[in-house]
């Protein structure tokens, strides 16, 4: 059970985007690209949201943050609704939480040099002059493993692993609460990849910083974060710790995202036959529960009503018509046996 | 060299470098690499972006561009020929007929404004010289095989109209087209979803059982290697630094480069408290050191290893598995001390 109030309380969130398709007559289709999420973190700890592409992750992270509006639902942060606030109170808002963006080369302006372009929410904000900001960027520059004079450089002088670790440092520059990581590290090698997990893990925990982490990848997500949720076509589908989501999923979609991630050992090789279709069209999801076409336990009612959230346990609960009363969830050995 | 010595490999690469002309002068991005390819063999070559290991597979092919590229090989043995020294037009009868490529992006890779059934066509007239209604039969076929649903309905159908996975899959049944020998896969799985990647990979392993095509599969994803390679290369730099099967190279992986890359992965299938980090990154090509491309981020270096490039060592005498380390190699290092203080 949570101890303390969360940092941040995500509830009934909605998005939809208007699309006009089709020629030559086109016309308006609604993508339900968030169907009513709701999560919450807690301070100090990286929240994962997975998926796989178009299941809304990563709109939910901008749409927390108002990057994009919300169409419904409520976003509570320390305790104050986001949703309704001002644009004075949002720009005090935004001090307290960030976000890194997959690409660190599309996210730093070319023609700017990089010092510059990291003092430039210290100066919006009007926190420091201009030379206080100076000497916070050489600092900041050092705390994410750059030199200290890295600043003078443009962009392009560095590397991709060198540019996330300025855009890890531009997120830092406001000393923030919450940071939105969205895929931080999919777009760096191996190599790079883990030096910039560490540098992650090191900072949040001498900063106490809380992080919505999303990705698609379960190998960072287990190294990474404590608490997770499972998206599906704009819908959370299960959500509870890390661990025990990973050793023991409930909803069979967890089931086979988990069976799909190769693992590096060959005597853990599978077959993979279980896995099968592909993620329909957010335009137009299935009835009932969206995954039923591709789940091996699909029943009737599957097909025409969407399952209610149903508490595992204190910690976990999961939006599956298998764990409604009376049935016993999934088959045990189909949870456990991965590699079985 | 192999377990399976004695058969006759389908392709035999020898002391192949690739160069690029950069400022004037010519840096070679692939470095003297051998390595044979076993009849019904996936063989993985594995590592980092820039390691070389794309361009190996387009040296093979001789897709490198002439105008700032050079490829020289002692010799790349295919089928009595060496692909090194062939004419562009014997080439192209063997490009996509008996080797063949399967590239990342499944969207650039396809014509925006052909029907997909045409496109798997065309190689089989243009190879094959089968008439148009022949040929057709024979991609419906096709289609069927990489499991494309309702495959002839949508046999008209353009690349847009398909997902990211169907497309993939249509440029599997483009390559298998021909009845390759050996197929060039470079990173086909890497632009798709685990759940899509996982289909894919399972559909290459059943054709490679169905079929007796060789495959090379490049990728920078160990537990994709694990999932479907027979053998595997690590690749830095430009060097092959360690080739062995693939329950051995997991089971002990020996070069100071292959260790510290699965100590860096993290695993879903198990807890992780640390995770090990590469310190450095990987040098351009233009400023290559000296010596062990790797010795500046090993942390086994010792002297020898910044002045002179160790040489690819056979480990114990099944003669399966080779690793390029002055330290982890057989080497008598109290002998090589002595030689470099020279």
């Amino acid at each position: 059970m949570p101890m303390s109030e969360p940092l941040l309380r995500v509830k009934n969130l909605k998005k939809f985007f208007k699309v006009r398709r089709g020629f030559p007559n086109p016309e308006t289709v609604i993508v339900r690209a968030l169907d009513g999420i709701s999560f919450e973190v807690q301070r100090g700890q990286a929240f994962a949201l997975v998926g796989e592409s178009g299941c809304g992750k990563s709109t939910a992270g901008r749409t927390i943050l108002r990057l994009l509006e919300p169409d419904e639902g409520s976003i509570e942060f320390d305790g104050r609704e986001i949703v309704e606030a001002d644009a004075r109170e949002m720009r005090a808002l935004r001090k307290r939480a960030q976000i890194i963006f997959q690409d660190p080369f599309s996210s730093l302006n070319p023609r700017m040099r990089v010092g510059n372009a990291l003092a430039e929410p210290l100066l919006v904000h009007g926190l420091m002059s201009k030379k206080e900001a100076n000497e916070r960027i050489c600092d900041l520059l050092e705390e994410v493993g750059l030199p200290r004079d890295a600043g003078i450089r443009f962009p392009h002088e560095f590397s991709g692993g060198q540019r996330q670790r300025l855009g890890i440092a531009r997120a830092l520059t406001l000393n923030p609460e919450l940071i939105i990581a969205d895929e931080p590290v999919s777009a760096l090698d191996v190599s790079i990849q883990s030096q910039i997990l560490t540098l992650l893990r090191d900072l949040q925990q001498r900063l106490n910083l809380s992080f919505i982490f999303i990705s698609h990848d379960l190998g960072v997500v287990r190294y990474f974060c404590q608490m997770m949720a499972v998206m599906y076509l704009g819908k959370i589908i299960e959500k509870g710790p890390v661990p025990k989501i990973f050793d023991e999923p409930l909803h069979p979609y967890t089931v086979m995202l988990r069976d799909a991630s190769p693992v590096p050992d060959p005597a853990a090789r599978k077959s993979f036959e279980r896995i099968e279709g592909e993620v329909p069209s957010a335009v137009n999801p299935p009835s009932g529960c969206h995954f039923h076409p591709r789940c091996p336990h699909a029943m009737d009612v599957c097909r025409k009503v969407y399952p209610d959230w149903i508490d595992v346990d204190a910690e976990r609960s999961v939006a599956c018509h298998l764990y409604a009363d009376g049935r016993g969830g999934l088959p045990v050995a189909e949870s456990a046996g991965a590699t079985s | 060299m192999t377990e399976t010595g004695k058969i006759e490999p389908v392709l035999d690469v020898s002391n192949l470098t690739t160069s690029f002309r950069i400022g004037g002068e010519w840096h070679p991005a692939v470095r003297g690499i051998s390595f044979s390819l076993q009849p019904n063999e996936t063989l993985a070559l594995v590592g980092e972006s820039g390691c070389g290991k794309s361009m190996t597979a387009l040296s093979i092919l001789g897709l490198v561009p002439k105008a700032n590229g050079r490829v020289e090989a002692e010799h790349i043995r295919f089928q009595g020929k060496d692909l090194s020294r062939l004419p562009d037009d014997e080439m192209r009868k063997i490009r996509g007929n008996g080797i063949s490529m399967i590239f990342q992006e499944p969207m650039t890779s396809l014509n925006p404004v052909l029907p997909i059934g045409f496109q798997v066509v065309e190689a089989l007239r243009y190879h094959q010289k089968l008439s148009r209604g022949e040929g057709e039969k024979r991609a419906l076929e096709l289609l069927e095989l990489v499991k494309i649903p309702s495959a002839k309905s949508r046999f008209k159908e353009y690349p847009h109209q398909f997902s990211g996975g169907m497309r993939q899959r249509v440029m599997i049944a483009m390559a298998l087209a021909c009845r390759p020998k050996v197929i060039l896969a470079d990173e086909p799985t890497t632009a798709l979803d685990v759940t899509i990647q996982a289909q894919i990979l399972s559909l290459l392993n059943e054709l490679k059982a169905e079929t007796d095509m060789s495959m090379i599969f490049i990728t920078h994803n160990l537990g994709v290697v694990a999932a479907l390679a027979d053998r595997v290369a690590v690749m830095y730099a430009g060097d092959i630094v360690e080739i062995a099967g693939v329950n051995e190279l997991f089971a002990r992986p020996t070069h100071p480069y292959t260790e510290a890359l699965m100590r860096s992965v993290p695993r879903s299938d198990r807890d992780t408290k640390t995770l090990y980090s590469i310190p450095g990154a990987v040098p351009p090509l233009t400023r290559m050191p000296q010596g062990c491309r790797f010795a500046a981020r090993c942390e086994l270096a010792i002297d020898v290893c910044r002045t002179q490039n160790p040489p690819l060592d056979v480990l114990g005498s099944g003669g399966a598995h080779s690793v390029r380390c002055w330290v982890r190699g057989n080497h008598d290092l109290a002998e090589m001390k002595e030689n470099a203080d020279v």
